[in-house]
Parts: structure tokens; C-alpha cells; sequence
């Protein structure tokens, strides 16, 4: 090391303490009441692998945070939302965690996208007693409990039973099952495998593949010949459409079923028409009138999905929806505990949440359920003419 | 080494000692703590690159190594964090004499294509050894560091010990390089058969620099375990490897100077929205997306029109001398 090492580490100290000076971050509205605004911040994937469901998340939170401040606020006070990127990064996320609570003082957290960076959060989490409400749909978030931690996604834990409920009802019981090696599938398929006997189900092939692969014959190949009299899918990924157009080509004509996974249109576009027939378990608000029109949840999953396409152009997805609960919750809460609750009188008023409709259904947390929602929530869908239908 | 050379060190490990008491903004001490890290894993490969000429692509999972190990440690076997760390660093430069192994055999490209499926293998273990790291889900709960009674709890705290542990490997890195083993190294970089043909012991030199660098990327991990109190194996990937290889290489060749120096430039570059004042989102995307494919054109580009990289500019600035 010598001089040259020195001159540089001054340089970049001074320059850091210039961007320090100017003042960093990005994302606060500015608001125009003369009310302390109630700062809430979001850590969201809007770079990275789940870019394109951090950006879905975002426009939700925009949408709803403009629309309570246009009506007045919380209680007269307006809301003041933070986001910060995470990058799909477990490392950025925490940073970014450490400056919405150090830097920015927020009342409680929003995220994050993904699950890894969701699970990173904790430790700052814990340390500062803020309540956090996460996108991600990990079993693990709520499954490794505590008590400043909810979700608002549909867990494995919930879909999962009742998917397999379904296999039994159509009798089939001998199941061939497809996950895949990343997070969502091996979550799915670790609760499928403690699941399936006490619901009456024999796992008779179990196969793998890795996010990333383009070439599933092999697997299908033998789950083709395993004699199961059904197929299990479970995956978010988009190699889901490409089993779908083997197992055609292979001249499968099993049964498939799958969950959440499946309840997004690039899946059923990409199969390209091989995906007909499938069917998957998940939320009620695919289609809103699961709910039974004049129902709260019809009336809060249809008016947001009116006000999305309105400012957006398109139909909100599911990770919009679940944006829409987590910043509803907050919302909710902070209205019964007041806007000047410390972070622990919300966390409170979190777990005290009780029937809230929102997209995910209706929201009813306690001190061992994080994740608030039942299979009353979960509804079974087909897929019929590259759309989802209501199944019987 | 002229005086004025040897004050200039000392005025710069002051500058960022000071660190803490000049910022006090708890995010931006954060993020220097997180260069740090990086600063802790290069020195150590550019060392391995910069002054041995080896190439290694899986860097990152001797940091995996690293933070795991540390994880084990405090929270399944309840042990003082200090074991803990020094347990990484023992067990990654384990694994980096594992992989030095094969190197004896090996030269440039193979050299590369194994340490690349050391990284692979490392993730895939991380993966599957779920009762022990967590599978997928990652690891969570991990203690702060604590050494004694003191618990190393604030961005200030916690700052201080990693720049405190990348002062020390600096030391120990610029030693090796100023004596025989550093010539040595530079020997086998120059040319292998004249390295040989001197009386170097370059086999003995490639497995030492190895262990040593694999050493310091496992205690960085430990690091990362302690501040983050999270890891899951897709931190150690094949792309991380290639970050830290960029650093080394556009830092350049026979230098600690110009990695340190491009480590904290590449790091400070993933928080770019936090130091750089509305940058905007298009571009922050953009630079993301494209992060690790910026990275290897970087990596060509310099090898072909500057192989000396930023130690070459520092060079051509501080008007000769070798750092």
C-alpha cells in the first residue's frame, strides 16, 4: 500500500460525504396538508429477477397511497410512501431496510418482493421492533414465526391442502409431481410431500428440474410411466409452459393440476393452447365474482381492479393484489390505532386486524396466524379457451 | 519507499477510522460497511490474480463458506462468535487448498473451468445441505458479531470491525507482496517456466496465495453473516464470483491499490441511487439488469486494451513506483 492507496480512500470518503451532504433516496411524495404525514416505507425488487413484480407492487402502493391522501388522509393525516429497490439482492435489501428505519423513520415496512430478501430484512426488523408486511409468498415467512412479521400472498401452507382436497374429490390419488428447484416449487413441494398422506394422496413420481432448464422430457418421460392417474404441477416459474407443451408432445393425457403458480396469463400464452383443461387452486379473486357481487370482497377486489386499469392500462396481477392488501392493512391499522401509534402499538393493531376484504380475501390475523387468510379465500379454476374459468 | 510514502497510508487508515464520527448517516455507514466487505475479499484475490496470475471464478463460495461456517457456529453449536470467525477463515482456506490442489495440475483456462466448478458444486451444497444451512430458505437469526462482552450492535460498531479486518489483511497482503513471496508471485505471473528455471517454488507459491485468498473470502463471509443476520446460497453465485473477478481485474495487475480502489468504485456502484442523487430509475434498471454482462465486458475490455487497469492510472498519476 502506498500514497496512491491514501490519496483514493480520501477521494472517496470526500465523495461519499458529498452524496451524503446532498442527501440521498428517492420516492417521497410530497404532500400538501398541513398534517404530519405518516411515513411508511416499502422495500420492493423494482431491478433484478422480480423487476416485473416489484413494478406490478409499486403501481399498486402509488395508486392506493394517491387515493387515501386525495380522500383526506388517515384520520387527517396524509401518507407518506418510501420506496426503496432492492434489486432482487439480499444485500441491498437490508441496507435498504436500514435506511427507511435510521434514515427516514418509517412506522412500519412494506416487502419485501421475494422471499430471500424478505428473510434478510429480520435482523433490522427485529432490532427496531417495526412491523413488517410481506409480498413474498414463502412458507417460511410466517412458517419461521414472529411476532412483527405478516404476509399477504396465499401460503403454500393454505394452497396446498386444498389443491390436493381437489385431486381427491376428482379421484385421483396417485400422483405424479413436478417442482421445480428454486424457491416457490421447493417450498410447494416440501409441504406437498408432508401434506399428501394425511389427504389420502401417494406421491408415485416425484421429479425436479431447475429454474432455467428448457428440456423437461425426461421427466415427464417418467412420470409418464410411473402410473399415476394425475400430475401435480408447482412452479412460478415460466418453464411450467414448457412441461406443458412436452407432455403434449409426449402424448401425456393426465390430468394436471397445480396453485398459485399457474394464475398468471404468460403461463397459459406461452403453453400455447397445451395448458387447456388445467386445473389450479388458488385466491377467490381471479374472478371477482367468486365472491358473490354486493360481498366487501367483491367490492374492494373490482373497485381497485377498475382503478388499476384506469391509471395503468392493464388488469391488475396478482402481486399488484397483494401490494393492495399489505398497504390496506397498514392503512386499516393505523386508522383504529391513531397516526401517531408507535411502531409497537401498530404492530398491535396489525395483529389485530379482523375480517379486512382485500384481494387475498378476507384478512383476520392473530398471535399465531401471520398470515391471516383460510380456505374459505382459495377457489378452483380451469383453464378453458387460454383463459381461467370458474371450475365446478 | 520515500517517507512521504509511508505517511500517506497512515492518513487514509485515519480518514476512514474516522468514518463514524464524519458520517452520520446510518444507511451510508452501512453501505461502506458492505465495501468493506468486498475491499476484505479482493485484497485477497488480487493477490491470486493481480500478483500470482490465477484466475479463479468461484470466489464467492469461499465467501458462502465463510458466512455459513460463522452461521453454523453461533447459532447451531451456540459457540463465541470469535470461534465462529476464525472457524471461516480456517475452513474456506481449507477449501481453497482443496482447490489449490488440482491447480498444481492445471494452468490458465483448466485452472479456470475448475475453480468455476468449485463455485457450482458450492452452490449446489449450500442448496442441499438443508439441515444444516437452510436450504433455499437461507439462514436466519444470526447474532450479532460480539467479542468479549461487547456486542457489535451499530452501523458505527459494526463498520469499524470490518475496515478494522480489511486494515489487517491489507498489512499482512503488503508484506508478502514488499518480500520474497511477493516476488515470487510475481515471478510465476511473469512467466511459470522462468519462475521455475529461478528457483521458485512455484507450485508451493500458487497453493500458498490460494489458501490465502480463500482465507480472506471466508472471513468476509463470516463478516456479511454477522451484519446481514441472513444468508442463503444465492449470494454465492457463479455471478458474485465474476463480480469479484472484475474488481481484481480492472484494479489491475501487481497492485493492492487499484482493486481496493475499484472495489469500493464497483460496490458503491450497486447502491448507485444511494450515493448518486436522483439518478434515475431507467438507468439504475438498466445497470442492473445488465450488471453481470457489464461486469465481463469490462473484465475483456480492460485485458485487451489496459491490462493494468486502475493500478496502471494510478501509476501513470502518482508518477512511477510500484505500489
Amino acid at each position: 500500500m502506498d500514497s496512491r492507496v491514501g490519496r483514493v480512500v480520501i477521494a472517496a470518503i470526500a465523495v461519499l460525504m458529498i452524496g451524503s451532504a446532498v442527501g440521498c433516496g428517492e420516492g417521497a411524495q410530497e404532500t400538501t396538508s398541513d398534517a404530519q404525514p405518516v411515513r411508511i416505507g416499502a422495500v420492493l425488487s423494482l431491478t433484478g429477477t422480480y423487476a416485473a413484480l416489484g413494478e406490478a407492487e409499486k403501481n399498486a402502493l402509488d395508486l392506493e397511497v394517491a387515493r387515501i391522501n386525495d380522500a383526506g388522509g388517515i384520520n387527517g393525516s396524509p401518507i407518506e410512501l418510501l420506496i426503496e429497490d432492492d434489486a432482487t439482492d439480499e444485500a441491498k435489501a437490508v441496507a435498504a431496510t436500514s435506511k427507511l428505519i435510521e434514515q427516514d423513520g418509517v412506522v412500519a415496512l412494506i416487502g419485501a418482493t421475494g422471499t430471500g430478501p424478505t428473510m434478510a430484512m429480520r435482523g433490522d426488523i427485529q432490532r427496531a421492533g417495526i412491523a413488517q408486511i410481506s409480498l413474498a409468498g414463502g412458507t417460511v415467512v410466517t412458517g419461521d414465526f414472529d411476532p412483527l412479521v405478516f404476509q399477504t400472498p396465499w401460503s403454500n401452507n393454505l394452497v396446498v391442502p386444498y389443491v390436493l382436497e381437489v385431486m381427491k374429490e376428482s379421484g385421483h390419488t396417485k400422483v405424479a409431481l413436478l417442482t421445480d428447484s428454486g424457491g416457490y416449487g421447493k417450498d410447494g413441494r416440501d409441504v406437498i410431500i408432508a401434506e399428501a398422506p394425511p389427504a389420502g394422496i401417494d406421491i408415485v413420481a416425484d421429479e425436479t428440474f431447475n429454474p432455467g432448464d428448457t428440456d423437461l422430457t425426461a421427466q415427464l418421460t417418467r412420470m409418464k410411466g410411473s402410473g399415476a392417474d394425475a400430475v401435480l404441477l408447482w412452479t412460478a416459474g415460466k418453464e411450467a409452459a414448457i412441461a406443458m407443451k412436452s407432455a403434449r408432445d409426449l402424448g401425456m393425457k393426465l390430468p394436471l393440476f397445480g396453485g398459485s403458480g399457474q394464475a398468471r396469463a404468460e403461463f397459459i400464452e406461452g403453453s400455447e393452447g397445451a395448458a387447456e383443461g388445467f386445473v389450479f387452486g388458488t385466491g377467490k379473486s381471479l374472478i371477482p365474482s367468486n365472491w358473490g357481487e354486493g360481498s366487501p370482497e367483491y367490492q374492494s377486489v373490482s373497485d381497485f381492479a377498475t382503478r388499476y386499469e384506469a391509471a395503468y392500462g392493464e388488469a391488475p396481477d396478482i402481486f399488484a393484489g397483494h401490494a393492495f392488501d399489505a398497504l390496506a392493512i397498514v392503512a386499516d391499522a393505523l386508522e383504529r390505532a391513531g397516526t401517531d401509534a408507535s411502531p409497537a402499538q401498530l404492530r398491535d393493531a396489525i395483529e389485530a386486524t379482523s375480517g379486512l376484504a382485500g384481494f387475498g380475501g378476507s384478512f383476520t390475523f392473530s398471535a399465531e396466524d401471520h398470515n391471516g387468510l383460510t380456505r374459505e379465500d382459495l377457489a378452483t379454476y380451469r383453464i378453458e379457451g387460454g383463459k381461467w374459468v370458474a371450475a365446478e | 519507499m520515500k517517507k512521504a510514502q509511508l505517511i500517506i497510508p497512515f492518513v487514509a487508515a485515519g480518514v476512514v477510522a474516522a468514518g463514524p464520527l464524519l458520517i452520520d448517516d446510518r444507511f451510508l455507514l452501512k453501505v461502506l460497511t458492505f465495501v468493506g466487505m468486498n475491499v476484505l475479499v479482493i485484497v485477497g484475490l488480487s493477490l491470486l490474480f493481480g500478483y500470482a496470475g490465477q484466475v479463479s471464478l468461484g470466489h464467492a463460495a469461499f465467501v458462502g463458506l465463510g458466512a455459513y461456517t460463522c452461521a453454523i457456529f453461533t447459532v447451531r453449536l451456540e459457540l463465541p462468535w470469535i470461534v465462529g470467525f476464525a472457524t471461516a477463515g480456517l475452513v474456506a482456506a481449507l477449501g481453497g487448498l482443496i482447490l489449490a490442489l488440482p491447480s498444481l495440475r492445471l494452468k490458465g483456462h483448466y485452472l479456470a473451468m475448475a475453480t468455476l466448478g468449485f463455485g457450482e458444486l458450492m452452490t449446489l451444497a449450500f442448496v442441499e445441505a438443508e439441515p444444516l444451512t437452510g436450504g433455499v430458505d437461507g439462514f436466519s437469526g444470526i447474532p450479532f458479531p460480539v467479542i468479549g462482552s461487547f456486542e457489535f450492535r451499530e452501523p458505527a460498531a459494526l463498520y469499524w470491525l470490518v475496515w478494522g479486518v480489511v486494515g489487517v489483511a491489507l498489512l499482512v497482503a503488503w508484506n508478502m507482496t514488499m518480500l520474497r513471496p511477493g516476488r515470487a508471485m510475481r515471478a510465476l505471473h511473469g512467466s511459470e517456466l522462468g519462475a521455475v528455471a529461478s528457483g521458485v517454488d512455484t507450485v508451493g507459491v500458487k497453493v500458498r496465495v490460494f489458501v490465502m485468498s480463500a482465507a480472506l473470502a471466508g472471513l468476509s463471509g463470516a463478516l456479511y453473516a454477522g451484519v446481514v443476520g441472513f444468508v442463503s446460497p444465492s449470494i454465492f453465485t457463479v455471478g458474485a464470483s465474476v463480480t469479484f473477478l472484475a474488481m481484481a481485474v480492472i484494479g489491475g495487475t501487481g497492485s493492492l491499490a487499484g482493486p481496493v480502489v475499484a472495489a469500493v468504485a464497483l460496490t458503491l456502484l450497486q447502491y448507485s441511487d444511494a450515493v448518486v442523487p436522483g439518478l434515475s430509475r431507467d438507468v439504475a434498471r438498466v445497470v442492473q439488469s445488465y450488471r453481470e454482462d457489464l461486469y465481463g465486458l469490462a473484465i475483456v475490455l480492460v485485458v485487451i486494451l489496459a491490462p493494468q487497469g486502475v493500478a496502471g492510472l494510478l501509476r501513470r498519476l502518482g508518477g512511477g513506483g510500484r505500489s
